[in-house]
Order: structure tokens, then sequence, then C-alpha cells
């Protein structure tokens, strides 16, 4: 019989890290068994990543130790990772855009003889693992031409080239279709099979149910418990999780829609990085009192569908009509007068980072006449909007309108981003990926702001990446794929399978005319 | 709260003036150990002139030449001071033009060009308008109008490449640079009544603008003293001797303007917003290439006010055969916007710093073997040392201000800094 | 012909090789906007090298010997000075840019500044004027330029087009350079540590996860670019202003960079962009004595147009190709942004 040491291939125990200010990690141990598939639980911002990021020796724990089969090791950095065999597909893929598939997979592990490249070996190599596994990439594509998925075959391959055998997948099905979500489970379940241990790391619960052999559970930098996953079930992971019931759907009322708000009639978008249309030839309508949701894979043209409605980029074709006036080729100020925008990356477009949050609160604002008088600017109107905003959305932040938008949480940024938004009552609402990042609770928040502002009377035009969300919030589902819209589904109908072959292309519908008499 | 806020402001403001302080310390500390260095190695220096030489880096402004015996002499020196305050006028005037740009995230290394651009269309109309057209203080106004037009005109260049092919403005700026200097000089060979044969112990020097377009016998000819200068309104009498005029009067009163301006109207407002975050201004419906351009043309205002005013000054001289070198007043604005990080009314100071500096060169060059180029690598050690103190500076705000911000635990730590490069990246190049 | 393409390459070769220095510290993620100011101190230490060499015996005698192989290796030598001191220099920048994650723009400016203040300071110490030359007023040509007489030809002796050309009045150190710039492309595309140096600048999150010291390959791409402009500001001082230094290369660093933009950071267009640049800096210099078809008139300086817009005309140039090029360049994707090891 084995001895509990030698059954752990990694043991990490009770690590703690700190960040100026918080601590990411309190006192958490792991241990990982010799071929299993242990899930990583948390919620965003539990310390799962910066665990990992201990493991893979891109941080140092203040306290605690790491052991692989019983051996107290220092993990300094990602090179001492690797001479332990540990290997990570990061949630942020860690590519090279303009380097090959190839210089990728070998980059820090290269082959050489006098210091030049010996490439030979190395695409052999490459080929025989993407054979075995069935996983299939373009060795001599650029990164930048092949699609997310795609990329994550390569991250992977970057693991088996250097021959790891403790594989840690950080959210690794964000990015993936529910069929490439499966296809990733089976190629997790076969390395386990060869013995190879694989740690992953994710949120969804369904997931970790279905491939996983025990679970480990973060909250809030605290290490809560390890279960075995065949004597639990999601309902008691959640509540683990979040440390409390949580509503799993969203409540809302049957929907009732009006008048189209939006038409858009034959949309074409550029692409920035290639040369075909991001968006093409795209028609629908948003209509009042309804949740609309656009659903794909990320980089299918939502992007670049919302750059072309709000005016952040030129569209090179088609119509957008916002209450009854062409607007096809306004400025994004005059389209602002209608509709109000909720970006995808809040840091990029949704706040001035470092200004303080009263000046971002009137971002679109300070020229109306309430804030300004002849160019001046109406110092204490703005304080007090600002503090009527702040605790009727309770944006919570270190001193109130002074403070400096960089130093707030993640989650109160983007409350005061939804703050301002839905406070200018506008007639459409574009909502792009607002729970991005964020706890359960806020959330629950944002949902139900977005269905109130529904219940307003106010068309939501919502672009998610998350399929839970697009089931339980929107009211009519419109799937992109490769630019173009190719399917249009009833969540109350539809089932997340089905949702799954539209978005990877494998089914489409005749959308000539559909779209724009809205079903 | 507010309290609170004031107090964090006021030692934020504490530690920019520490900061700026400890550069200028470093930077004057590094020119004598250059001094002292040079003066050990060099066969007809030695000890005793390189320590002369690094008194009157710390405190040649206070210099009153040398006493019969050969000694060093020190006092308040009027002549010093006021020729100090002339020479600070062009310098935050150029300040400000950089300090301007710096805040709508615009580098502006072009205020050199604009300097000329404005020097060049200054000294044609105060030059070419007759005296007996129109009175002397109507040309000084059009004089000074016209400069600071050409100086934005000029600024616009890079502005409007910066926001229409988002082409660095820095590589912009010193091609406009170069271009400029080889205008002025085209401008001033061309036309040749511009160009100073009264006084023909110098060649390639324009009139001083005290000279006034006169007719005598039916030919146009220059007169000394019924031309165009800044009155001096009795500033020469506090500083007797030295060049000093109201134009020092005319630059704060600009920084006071400008001041107001970037904090308390709209356009302040969008100006910064674009610099911040240009995505995020433009998300919001301000017009970020207009901005782009507009802040480059305050830009070039200002830097064309500062030649402006020196110029007019009367009794100042320009090389017109420039093409091969540019005015160090342009650059200067660097150091001086820097040093005040960015604070207009910080821009005044550093600004007489700056020229006192300037004075202190001159006095090296005078009284010792050493040369004024000192002062110079005294300016760019200044400059090196802000590109990073700002920078120790933020992070110890930053840190002392994420405190009592919620746990910002796991991603954001990450995500912010990645994202605050990628936006800065973002606003770069597309 | 043969002195319109000699006079093309004498302000190419250096455009090239300074260029080619923005290269290696932009795809390690470096702005290097200091190439100006490392080009004039490398001029100057460099000319000052030779003047001092000229002292000495060995060299000295050489030249009274016609003993070119000495002269050559002395050229050699003031290139390797020139280089190393570059390097030494450019480290104020990476220090900066690393180690302290200072703005790079204003660092760079600030080397900018501080090379011609330094190097007139010290000129006028030692020069007692404004223009540090070779010892004595001797001529670099007549010290280090490569002729018929170096090969024992005699001077009537027609060596052709090509000999004409590339043999006669001509300086090693260009030669030098070009091999330069080919070992160099090669390094950067063909070996591991040019593999591992434009991941830096591309992703250094990503090279660092993959072990890579994003760090020590940020110093290793601003110490060679350092290198390269030291040597590239010795060169273009040899062979442009008869080996003197002046605290000023009107530019010129600049316009290398405006180069490298334009040849889009690959080596193989930036040779191609470097003879184009060089070529209008060349009119520039010397529109007044350029003979393009060989009947003795000078076409360019008896054409209407004032000396003044020759002057200008490179500077225009670089704008209006900055100004077609930049929808189309891609930049190395990190360049420019300070990589904290602490937050990735």
């Amino acid at each position: 019989m084995r001895t509990m040491e030698s059954e752990n291939i990694i043991e990490m125990l009770h690590i703690t890290k700190e960040f100026p200010g918080i601590i990411a990690n309190d006192d958490i141990t792991l241990q990982l068994r010799r071929g299993e598939i242990h899930a990583l639980l948390g919620e965003n911002g539990a310390g799962k990543s910066t665990l990992m990021s201990v493991l893979f020796g891109l941080y140092q724990p203040e306290k605690g130790i790491i052991k692989k089969n019983g051996q107290e090791v220092k993990i300094n950095d990602p090179n001492d990772a690797t001479a332990l065999g540990i290997g990570m597909v990061h949630q942020h893929f860690k590519l090279i855009e303009v380097f090959t598939v190839l210089d990728n997979i070998i980059l820090g592990a290269e082959t050489t003889r006098v210091g030049f490249l010996q490439k030979k070996a190395a695409r052999a190599k490459v080929e025989a693992l993407s054979e075995r596994y069935g996983l299939k990439v373009d060795l001599d594509a650029k990164v930048e031409d092949i699609t997310v998925g795609m990329q994550q075959r390569v991250e992977i391959l970057k693991m088996l080239y250097r021959d790891n055998e403790i594989l840690i997948f950080d959210e690794p099905t964000a990015v993936l279709t529910p069929q490439e979500i499966d296809e990733l489970m089976g190629t997790m379940k076969e390395f386990a099979k060869e013995g190879k241990s694989i740690l992953f790391i994710s949120h969804k619960l369904n997931e970790i149910m279905a491939v996983s052999d025990r679970v480990t559970v973060l909250r809030k930098g605290k290490y809560i418990g390890t279960v075995d996953t065949k004597d639990t079930d999601k309902h008691s992971l959640s509540n683990m999780m979040v440390g409390r019931p949580v509503q799993l759907e969203v409540t809302k009322a049957p929907a009732q829609p009006g008048a189209p708000v939006l038409e858009v009639h034959d949309l074409c978008v550029p692409s920035r990085s290639h040369k075909k249309n991001a968006v093409n030839h795209v028609s629908f309508q948003a209509r009042a009192g309804e949740i609309l949701c656009i659903a794909g894979i990320d980089g299918n043209g939502q992007t670049e569908l919302v750059y072309g409605l709000t005016g952040l980029e030129k569209s090179s074709g088609g119509t957008v009509t916002l209450c009854g006036e062409d607007i096809s080729h306004a400025s994004i100020k005059h389209r602002g007068a209608n509709m109000s925008h909720i970006p995808e990356d809040r840091h990029k477009h949704g706040l001035v980072l470092d200004f303080t949050l009263e000046q971002n609160l009137v971002l679109q604002r300070f020229n109306e006449k309430q804030f300004q008088t002849r160019g001046f600017i109406n110092q204490g109107a703005v304080r007090e909007y600002a503090g009527q905003l702040i605790e009727q959305y309770d944006v919570r932040s270190g001193q109130g309108p002074v403070t400096v938008a960089r130093s707030m949480s993640g989650g109160n940024q983007q409350k005061a981003i939804i703050a301002r938004e839905v406070d200018r009552e506008k007639p459409l609402i574009v909502a792009v990926q607002p729970t991005r990042g964020l706890d359960v609770g806020a959330i629950e928040y944002i949902h139900g702001q977005l269905v109130a502002e529904r219940d307003k009377g106010h068309a939501v035009l919502l672009v998610s990446l998350e399929l839970d969300e697009v089931m339980s919030l929107s009211d009519r589902i419109l799937v992109m794929y490769e630019g173009e819209i190719v399917g249009e589904l009833d969540p109350k109908q539809t089932t997340v399978q089905e949702l799954g072959l539209y978005m990877a292309g494998a089914k489409r519908m005749d959308m000539s005319g559909k779209g724009e008499k809205g079903a | 709260m507010k309290e609170q806020g004031r107090t964090l402001l006021q030692k934020d403001g504490t530690k920019t003036v520490l900061a700026s302080l400890l550069s200028i310390v470093i930077g004057l500390a590094v020119g004598s150990i250059l001094v002292l260095l040079v003066g050990l190695f060099s066969d007809n220096l030695g000890l005793t002139s390189a320590w002369e030489g690094i008194r009157l880096i710390f405190f040649g402004i206070l210099s009153t030449g040398r006493n019969a015996s050969g000694g060093l002499t020190w006092g308040f020196n009027p002549q010093n001071i006021g020729n100090m305050l002339f020479r600070a006028t062009p310098l935050i005037l150029t300040g400000l033009s950089v300090s301007v740009a710096f805040k709508t995230g615009l580098f502006n290394i072009g205020a050199p060009g604009q300097y000329l651009m404005s020097t060049m269309v200054t000294l044609a109309i105060a030059l070419g308008i007759p005296v007996s057209a129109l009175p002397s203080p109507v040309i000084w106004l059009l004089a000074f109008l016209g400069g600071m037009l050409a100086g934005a005109l000029w600024g616009c260049i890079p502005g409007i490449v910066k926001a229409m092919l988002n082409i660095n403005e820095v590589l912009a700026c010193i091609m406009t640079n170069w271009i400029a200097a080889n205008l002025v000089t085209w401008f001033f060979d061309a036309n040749k009544i511009f160009q100073n044969t009264v006084e023909n112990t110098k060649s390639s020097y324009v009139y001083k603008t005290a000279y006034g377009r006169t007719m005598v016998d039916g030919a146009w000819t220059y007169v000394d003293g019924s031309g165009v200068q800044t009155a001096k309104l009795g500033l020469d009498k506090i500083f007797p001797g030295s060049q000093v005029n109201a134009g020092i009067l005319v630059a704060i009163l600009i920084a006071i303007g400008v001041y107001i301006l970037m904090t308390k109207t709209t356009l302040g407002y969008q100006l910064k917003a674009c610099g911040s975050n240009r995505h995020a201004a433009r998300y919001a419906g301000i017009n970020d290439k207009r901005n782009i351009v507009l802040s480059m043309a305050i830009a070039g205002a200002l830097s064309g006010a500062g030649a402006a005013l020196y110029y007019l000054a009367g009794n100042t001289e320009f090389f017109w055969q420039t093409y091969q070198s540019l005015p160090a007043t342009g650059f200067n604005g660097i150091p001086v916007a820097l040093l005040a990080a960015n604070n207009p009314i910080g821009v005044i100071f550093t600004g007489c710093f700056m020229s006192m500096l300037n004075i202190v060169g001159l006095q090296l060059t005078k009284l010792t073997a050493y040369n004024e180029y000192i002062t110079d690598v005294i300016i760019s050690v200044i400059v090196y040392l802000s590109a990073f103190s700002l920078l120790i500076k933020t992070l110890l705000t930053a840190r002392k201000k994420d405190k009592p911000a919620e746990a910002v635990p796991d991603g954001p730590a990450e995500e912010n800094t990645v994202k605050k490069a990628s936006v800065e990246k973002g606003g770069e190049r597309e | 012909m043969t002195f319109l393409i000699q006079q093309t390459l004498l302000y190419a070769v250096p455009l090239m090789i300074v260029a080619l220095a923005g290269v290696f510290a932009e795809r390690s993620g470096i702005i290097n906007l200091a190439l100006e100011g490392i080009m004039i101190f490398g001029a100057f230490v460099g000319v000052l090298f030779v003047n001092v060499m000229q002292g000495v015996a060995l060299f000295h005698d050489a030249f009274a010997a016609r003993n070119w192989m000495t002269l050559q290796g002395l050229e050699l030598l003031a290139m390797l000075a020139a280089g190393v001191l570059g390097a030494v220099f450019s480290l104020l920048l990476s220090f900066a840019s690393v180690n302290l994650k200072a703005d790079q723009t204003i660092g760079g400016t600030a080397l900018n500044l501080m090379a011609p203040a330094l190097v007139l300071f010290l000129i006028r110490i030692i020069a007692n004027q404004n223009t540090l030359g070779m010892a004595d007023g001797s001529d670099a040509a007549s010290w280090f330029m490569i002729k018929k007489s170096t090969f024992g030809i005699d001077r009537q002796t027609d060596l052709g087009f090509l000999g004409e050309t590339f043999i006669n009045r001509v300086y090693l150190a260009t030669y030098v350079c070009i091999l330069l710039f080919a070992i160099l492309s090669i390094l950067l595309y063909k070996t591991r540590f040019g593999l591992r140096l434009r991941s830096c600048g591309e992703n250094p999150q990503a090279a660092d996860s993959l072990g890579i010291n994003v760090y020590k390959m940020r110093y290793a791409g601003t110490t060679i670019s350092g290198a390269l402009a030291g040597m590239g500001g010795f060169v273009y001082a040899l062979t442009t202003a008869n080996c003197a230094s002046t605290g000023d290369v009107a530019g010129f660093g600049f316009l290398a960079l405006a180069v490298m933009i334009f040849g889009n950071w690959k080596p193989l267009n930036i040779a191609g962009a470097a003879l184009l640049f060089g070529l209008f800096k060349c009119i520039a210099a010397s529109y007044a004595s350029i003979d393009i078809n060989g009947d003795g008139v000078c076409m360019l300086a008896n054409a209407p147009i004032s000396s003044h817009v020759y002057r200008m005309l490179p500077y225009i140039i670089t704008l209006v190709v900055l100004a077609f090029t930049s929808k189309k360049s891609r930049a190395p994707k990190a360049e420019g942004i300070p990589y904290d090891k602490g937050q990735r």
C-alpha cells in the first residue's frame, strides 16, 4: 500500500501570498494526486490564479512550502517549474502573436547548435504529439491568424513538448464552444489516464462535475475544503464557493416587447486584423422592453458590431436606425443622445483611470448645461450629482467622489460605469460582457439592473460570451459566427447544445429577412 | 471626506516639490563632480579652479566677478537677477507649451521649431511695418500675436499627422524642427532687407526690433530707437544694467491663464481626458482628434509667445543662418515642464531656475576656464531623473491610496497594469 | 554616377547600422529615442581616440611610412572604441527603462540632451573651440581612405565602373558596417538569442512564463543598440565630416528611427529604406557637385531650386514617408511599456 506522501505528486502546504493591501492567498493547502483531475473552484478574485502562479514560480509566497513527491522544492521562476515537470495553460494565453505556431512551441526550450536554431527535430516531435492526441494545428501559421480554440491547442502542445507531467489549466473553457469544451474534457481525461496529473481551475460547476475527481474550494483567499466529486453536487459546491445559497437563475417577468428601437440593416464593419469584414451584412432589430442577446465565441465580430453601432469604428456599408433616425454616419456624441453603452473593456473605454470618480461619472455629460457655465466646469453640481449616483448605485470607494478611479476594485469600477450609463436613461442600452471578471454578488446586481432597464421599457442589447448568462438573462438570442448572424433562438425553447452548434458554425438558419422582422 | 482629500493633495504636492528639489540637487552634484574630475585630470585647470567652478555652479547667480587679487566676489547682483528674469520669460512659455501637450498625452519636442517660426514672423512684422504706418504699441501687439499664430500653425502639423495618421509625434516634431530651421534661414536669406548691415561687425544677424523701418531720403532704412520694444515698467530701475522688461509679467499672466484653462474649464477637462485615455475620451463622444490638434496648437502658440517676447525686447538679435542648429530655449522647455510636474504655476519657478542655470553658465565661461555647456549637462541629468522621479512619487502615493480601497484580490492587480499598458500602447499606434 | 553612389553609400551605411541599432532595442521592447545622442557620443569618442592615437609613435610612424594596414587597424580600433563607449552610454537608458521602469521617451530625450552637452563641454576644454578634429589639422582622407595607391595601383589606371565605385576612394568602415549588418540580421532571425529577444518585445509576459529573463534580454537589446549607434556615429563623422566631432549630427539619429519605421523593423526593408534616405541626404549635402550623367554639368545645382529646398528635403521626405507607411507599419507590440516582474 502506498503512503500519502507518494500518492501526492504535488503538495502546496499553508501557502500565504500577500499583495499591498490584500491577502490573496491565506494559509491554503492543496494536494494533487498522481493521475487525477483536481478541480480548483472559486469565484473571480478568490485567489485561484494567484495560487497557481505560486506553483508555476511566477510569485513567491510569504509563507508555506511546496513539495513534489514528498520532497520540498523551491520554485523561483518558470524555469524551475518546467524542470519539475509543471506546465500551465494560462487564462490569457501566453503566445507571441507574430510568431509561427512552431516558434511559439519551442520558445524557451529551443534546440540549438552553436546558438543557431535547429527546428527540424522540434517539428517532428510536435507533429508526433499532435498526431497522438488529435491536437491538429498548422505549425507554420502565425498565431494571430488562427482561432482561439486553435491557440489553446498550441498552449497544450507547449506543455507536452516540454514533457510536463503536471498540467495546470487556468479557466480553459471560457473561450470555447460547448462542443470544443467536450473535446477538451476528453483530452484531459486521456492525459489523466496516461498518468499525468491535472489541475483544472474553473468557476463553472457543470464542467467540474463532469470531469474532475476531486475539488478544492477557495473563497476570498481562504481555503474552504476539498471534497470528492462523486460525493457532492452542484448546490453544495456553489454554497462552498459563495458562502451562501445562490440564486442560479435570474428571476424576471416575461418580456413585453414594444416597438423597435434599434434597426440594423445590412451592416458591414471592416476588420482591423484582416482584410475581410469583421461584421458581414448583419441585419436585426432590438425592441423596447426586451433583452436581446448577441451570443457567440469571442472574436466572431461581436466587438466590431458594437463598435459599428456606437460609432467607435466606421461602418463600411448598411444602415443603423436608432429611434427612427438614421445614425449610420453620425458621430459618437450624436449617437449618445439615444444610446448608452457599457463597454467591453472598462479600462480601455469605460473609465479614465487617472481621473477621479466624479470626473468619470460625467464623462459624457460635462458639457450639459447643469455641469458648466460658459465653458467653466460647475464643480459643485458635479460633486452633488456624483454623490447622488454613488449613493443610489452603492459604488464603494476610498474617498467617495474624489477617489482616483484606478484605485477602485474591479467590481466597483464596473458599478460606476453601470450607474453612469443607466442613469443617462436612454432608450437603448448596449451592454458588452457587463459581468466579466466579477464575483457573484456583483453579477446578481448587474443582472438585476439590466432587467430593471428592460422593465422600464428600454431596449437592452447584451453581448455575452457566458452561455449561462445568455440563457438566463436574455429574451431573445442572436448567434454570431464569423461576422454573420447565423441563428435566432428563444432561450426558453433551445438548449445549450443547440446554441453551441450555431456558435461553432455547424448549424445555421436562413436569416434573410428574419432578424429584421424580429420574429 | 473633503478634508481628507485636501491633506492628501497637499502631501502629493509636497512630494512633487521634494522630488523636483532632489533632482535639482543631484543634477548640480553631477555637474560639480564633472567639474572636479576635469579639474583633476586637466593640466591647465587644477583643483583651485575646480573649486571655483563648483562654487559658481551652486551660487553663480550671486557672483559679482573677481576682485583685484583674482578671488571670486559674491553679493546681490541686480544685473544677474534681472537677466535671469528676462531669460526666464521664453523658458516659462516653452515650459508651458511642453506641459500643456503633456497633459494631453503628447510629447512636444517640437517647441524649437515653433519657437523659430514665431521668431521669423514676429521679426518680419516688427521690422516689416513702417514706423510711420502704425503706432508702435500696435505694431508690437501685431508682431506678438503674429508670432503666436505662427507657432500655433507650426504646432498643428505634428498634431494633425498624429491625430489623422497616428504618426509618433516625437518624430514628426523633430522633422518639423529641422524644416523650420531651414525655412527661417531661407526666409532671411531671401529677404535681405532684414539683414543687419548697420552694425556691420557681425554677419548673419537680423536687426533688433528697436530699429524701426523708416523712409529716409526716399529709401527704406532702419533707424535705431524708432522701432518697437517691450515696455520696462520700471523693472530696469530695480535691476539696473539688466535686460529685464515687462515680458516676464506677461509670461506669468499667461501661466495663470493656462492653469485656469487646464483645471477649471470643459476644454481643459477634454484635453486631459484625451491625454490620460484617448480611447475612453472617444467612447464618451469627445472628439479626440480635434483635441490632439488643439492641444498642439495651444502648445505651439505658447512657444511662439516665448519667442515673440524674447525678440520684441528690442535689444536681442537673431542669428538667421540657423539651419544647422535649433534654439536651446525650445528644448529647455522640456526640463522646465518636467521639473514642475506639468503644473503651470510651478513652471514659473522652474523656468526661473533654468534661466538661473543659464546665467551660471555664462559666469562660468566668463570667470573660469570652464564653459557654459556644463549647465546643459546638469539640465540633461535633471531630465533623466525626472523620467523616473515622477514614477517613484506615483508609486509612493499610489500605495498609500490603495490601502483604504476595497480588496483587489487575484486578477485586478494584474489586470490593472496589463490593461493600463495596453491602453497607453493603443494610444500610441494602432 | 560613381560619385553619386559613393556619396549615397556614405550616408546610407551609417543610417542602416543606426536603424538596426533601433531595431535591436525596440525588438527587445525598449524605445531607443537616444540614437541621436549615442551617435553624437560615439562620434566624439572615436574622433578623440584617433586624435590621441595619432600622437602614438606606432601610428605616427605608420602614416609617415604609408603603412596602410596599420592605419586601417587604427580605424577599426576607433570604431571599436566608439561602439564600446556607445554601449556604456546606453546603459543609462537601459538602467532607467528596465530597472526603474522610467518613461522611455523622456529617458531617451535626456540622453539626447546629455550627449551634446557633455561632448561640447569636453571639446571646449580639450580643443578650446567647438570642434574636435584630427590632430595637427590632418585630413581623414589621407589617413584612412582606401585609394588606388593603397593597393599600389597607378592613379591613371581605370579600374572600370565597379572598381572605381567600390574599391577606389572608399572607407573600410563602410564595408565593416555592411558585414556587421548582415551578421546581426542573421543573429536576430536564426538564433535562439534572436528568437528570445524578439519575444520580449512582443509579449514579455509570455516570454517570462517560458523562463526567459526579460530584463536581461532588454539590457542585451539596448546594449547592442548602443554599440551600433556609437559605432555608426563615428563612421558618420569619419566618412562625412572629415573625422570631426561638433556635438551634433543634425537629426541623423532621428532619420535612422524613421528609416526603421519605414523598414517595418525588418533588416532587409531597412537596408532598402536606408539607401533611399541616403540618396536624399546625399542630395541635400552635395547637390552642388552631383553630376548624374557624367557630362560635367551639375544639374541639381543649376536647376532653379533654392539650396534651402535641398537641405530641407530629407526631413520633408521623412514626414511624407511616415505619413504613407504609418498605417501599415507594425511596431513590436510591447515596446515602450516597462515590464514589471511583480505584476503579470
